[in-house]
């Protein structure tokens, strides 16, 4: 940071805050023009964690109303699953908070234009379907008994209909992290603001077919078949994911996007989320459907853990090009004179 | 020097239209801070932090000119800028000095207190709330800190303060407004730099003084925080608004900010879309055959 400070100081020096030759001014001292958000490593937690809940409940439910009958296990892991990635999401996100003992006053008031209003009360209310959801599937399992009341009165709920109601607010825990971050002033989100949701979603939809493919293909007994289509689920999201994260590089553009293309953050983006997360296992299943026999299932376990690692990455990815972008005052005055140059220009 | 006035001028400060337009509220109160009158006496960053009872911030120096407070944050809410217009001729000294300001830039930012301000859009508690007097104020009994106020403002003015664990910024003196008096900095301003009073009448005041000092020759001299600069992209204006005669960036301000919740229906749509896209591709992928 201090060596970021002396260069700029240096550049001021020389061209009286322009930049050399130029006409534009550079930046005041290489001081940031915004204030970066304190978030890191709970809030990247639980965007993986909060992605895994809601896209899982989403596979669990089309599974059990479009699946196949065979397909019964998605539907119970994906219930299993998503209430287990759930539970550390409200933990995580009142930890993060500067004074936890307050968490109660995000539901003082409902914000439609606060992506943050109005994710705690998605959270909350998805929260209430993926509860009740793993609940009567567990009544279904019978752990609560074969002829207890609470197993008689959740196997009396309809189940089909709860699970259909609940993907409306799965996908919405999925995908508003991404409106979070683009209804912000930091350069890498704002600019890439409507690519951010579609790729939370589809980042959350490949972590969970993956994490449900990893269960299942631990436990005994489950199916090539549901293996297979779980990895075809994947491999579809995974494109999608690739598509709209080099969309969103290309779409920053040199100087906003400095944070990706530089550094360790873009060794992480190069190397981490495309080489490993989403290219590996793109190439491993490509490489099975190709020659036509079906991988091993070593190879598809690598392949699920890889894209969990992957997703996993672009949530950090996420996070630290944007405290990264608000640091760097010429990412901000990219953004604002661009709307000039626009409005100029029209 | 004639290099420099030439930059100048070919800045897009020179060139813009004078609208001096806001959306502010009737009655609203705010500030006017004229940086031609400027002497950077940082008497109210004194004025503010004894008033505010706010505690020292890093002690040291930057390096940076005058300016040892850099930038506004949890327990700074006026900061005075400092820049020595040195010529361009690689880090010279200029050898005349221009007939106004000498080639020194100085300017005492604050919080803008939109009129449609991203800090109180973005606060999922309902702690940021706009007062009777048009400002934008942190209640600190609700903010829980959780710290979206923090980037959702274009300016970089709350800032999460690791003391107590919430955000602070300007209140514009609320209570010295409520008992009637003028905030803090204003008064304490010796060359009345810092103006207090309604925007409508503030505004005006600062239509006049550009005009008068495009007539004195100073061609650069504009309104930020009008509906063309600054206050743009969704903000309406700022009620706490400035005399720049550099470009923005200069100053470490914003040229043309956006409101950032301007994001959140498009954002939204996109969404859906992706959504439903990758919905049907699960129930391509998993459907009975």
């Amino acid at each position: 940071m201090s060596m970021e400070y002396e260069r700029k100081w240096e550049v001021r020096r020389g061209g009286g805050g322009r930049a050399p030759g130029g006409e534009t001014p550079t930046t005041y001292y290489g001081i940031p023009a915004i204030h970066k958000p304190h978030w890191k490593w709970m809030i990247i937690f639980y965007f993986f964690f909060g992605g895994i809940a809601g896209a899982s409940y989403v596979i669990a439910s089309i599974a059990q109303l479009f699946g196949h009958p065979g397909d019964r296990r998605i539907t119970r892991a994906g219930r299993y699953l998503s209430f287990a990635a759930l539970i550390p999401s409200p933990i995580l996100l009142i930890l993060d908070l500067g004074r936890p003992e307050r968490f109660l006053h995000m539901l003082r008031v409902l914000k439609l234009r606060s992506p943050m209003s109005v994710g705690s009360w998605g959270l909350t209310i998805f929260g209430a379907f993926s509860t009740l959801s793993a609940l009567i599937q567990a009544a279904d399992d019978g752990l609560f008994g074969r002829k207890t009341l609470l197993a008689r009165i959740l196997r009396a709920m309809p189940a089909h209909m709860i699970g259909a109601a609940g993907t409306v607010p799965a996908f919405f825990l999925g995908a508003y992290t991404g409106v979070l971050l683009a209804a912000t002033a930091v350069p890498i989100w704002a600019k890439n603001a409507l690519l951010l949701g579609p790729l939370a979603v589809a980042s959350a939809m490949s972590s969970a077919s993956a994490a449900l493919a990893l269960c299942l293909s631990l436990l005994r007994g489950t199916s090539h078949e549901t293996l297979k289509r779980l990895e075809r689920l994947d491999s579809i999201t995974l494109v999608a994911e690739l598509v709209l994260l080099t969309a969103a590089r290309r779409n920053s553009g040199p100087v906003i996007g400095r944070p990706m293309n530089e550094g360790h953050l873009g060794r992480i983006y190069r190397f981490g989320v495309i080489g490993a997360g989403i290219g590996t296992p793109l190439a491993l299943m490509a490489k099975s459907a190709l020659l036509g026999r079906s991988s091993s299932r070593f190879v598809a376990a690598l392949a699920s853990v890889l894209t969990l690692a992957g997703g996993f990455m672009l949530r950090y990815l996420l996070v630290m090009t944007g405290r990264k972008s608000a640091d760097d005052p010429e990412a901000t005055f990219a953004l604002t004179r661009a709307r000039r140059e626009r409005s100029e220009q029209a | 020097m004639k290099g420099e006035s030439d930059t100048m001028s070919e800045d897009g400060a020179a060139r813009r239209d004078l609208t001096g337009t806001t959306g502010a509220r009737p009655g609203a109160v705010g500030f006017l801070t004229d940086t031609t009158l400027c002497i950077g006496c940082k008497a109210c960053e004194v004025a503010c932090k004894q008033w505010n009872q706010l505690p020292m911030d890093d002690f040291g120096f930057t390096g940076h000119s005058y300016d040892n407070t850099s930038d506004l944050g949890a327990t700074t809410w006026r900061h005075v800028a400092f820049i020595e217009q040195i010529s361009e001729r690689e880090g010279q000294r200029p050898a005349v000095l221009k007939p106004f300001q000498s080639n020194w830039l100085m300017m005492s930012d604050i919080c803008k207190h939109c009129v449609n301000a991203g800090c109180l859009e973005a606060c999922p508690t309902g702690a940021i709330i706009r007062t009777e007097f048009d400002t934008v104020v942190i209640q600190q009994d609700v903010c829980n800190g959780c710290g979206y106020c923090v980037p959702a403002c274009p300016y970089g003015v709350p800032q999460f303060s690791p003391s107590d664990r919430k955000v602070h910024k300007c209140t514009l003196c609320f209570d010295r407004l409520q008992d009637g008096l003028e905030p803090a900095c204003a008064k304490s301003c010796p060359t009345d730099s810092i103006q207090f009073g309604l925007i409508d009448e503030l505004m005006e005041h600062a239509r006049d003084r550009v005009d008068v000092l495009q007539d004195q020759g100073v061609e650069g001299a504009y309104i930020y925080g009008d509906r063309a600069v600054g206050g743009t992209g969704g903000m309406e204006g700022l009620n706490a608004f400035f005399i720049l005669t550099a470009p923005p960036e200069v100053y470490n301000l914003p040229d043309q900010p956006e409101l950032p919740q301007k994001k959140t229906f498009p954002a939204s749509v996109t969404s859906v879309i992706a959504a439903l896209a990758l919905g049907t591709a699960a129930v391509f992928s998993l459907r009975r055959r």
